[in-house]
């Protein structure tokens, strides 16, 4: 596994001006809960145009399957559909999903995201967090379910500061 | 000989854990990061892990 440099990943998408929203533990993280995780989820636009400038940044971080042992590179045909790209890259792991949280997409989860600064001017979406509690609520999963009382508890110190 | 115990001072404040089970100290304490200063948190930590993993290889877990 590549050294993990989540915050990297981020900036070479917006730099690249790649349209997508951070989802996942990683956006919890972004919204200060104290938790963990192993890679980036991102959600991104699968438009013809968005693909092509993913497929650029995902060819600069040399991102490949994770899972798959012939090194097999996401091509178009892989990101415009729903489906769910686990890829490792050098910076890290990142996963590069069509929809979630029963097909939600780009432009459904673009009006429930919050913009956040990164360093050096740039701006990412990110899932807002009500609604990433919202999703692991509906998932069910037991991994979504455990991280509920800290992203709560998240939620309710972020209504109280001032 | 019965130890006193420690005066108020050297107490350590109680901690500040909700009914979940979570410390609501930490969260405040990523809150006062900005959200790259958290997501570089987890950077370190990750990276700190994985070091020991290579140090210690892939053993199972007993």
């Amino acid at each position: 596994m590549a050294r993990a440099r989540f915050a990297e990943i981020l900036r070479l998408l917006a730099a690249g001006d790649v349209e997508f929203v951070v989802v996942g533990m990683a956006a919890g993280i972004l919204h200060g809960a104290p938790v963990t995780t192993v890679d980036v989820d991102v959600v991104h636009c699968r438009s013809p145009e968005n693909v092509a400038r993913l497929l650029r940044v995902l060819a600069e971080l040399d991102a490949v399957y994770r899972h798959d042992p012939r090194r097999l590179r996401p091509d178009e045909s892989h990101l415009v559909g729903p489906g769910h790209q686990l890829l490792t890259t050098t910076l890290g792991d990142l996963d590069c999903l069509g929809t979630i949280d029963q097909d939600r997409g780009y432009e459904h989860l673009l009006g429930l995201s919050v913009e956040m600064k990164l360093a050096g001017g740039l701006t990412v979406r990110v899932l807002s967090l009500p609604a990433l509690i919202e999703a692991k609520t509906r998932s069910g999963r037991p991994k979504d379910l455990a991280a509920l009382p800290v992203l709560r508890a998240t939620l309710e110190e972020t209504k109280q500061r001032p | 000989m019965v130890t006193p115990p420690p005066s108020d001072d050297l107490l350590p404040a109680a901690p500040d854990i909700d009914a979940s089970g979570v410390d609501r100290a930490q969260i405040r304490a990523m809150l006062e990061l900005t959200p790259e200063e958290r997501l570089r948190q987890v950077e370190d930590f990750v990276e700190a892990a994985l070091e020991i993993r290579e140090l210690n290889g892939a053993r199972p877990v007993r």
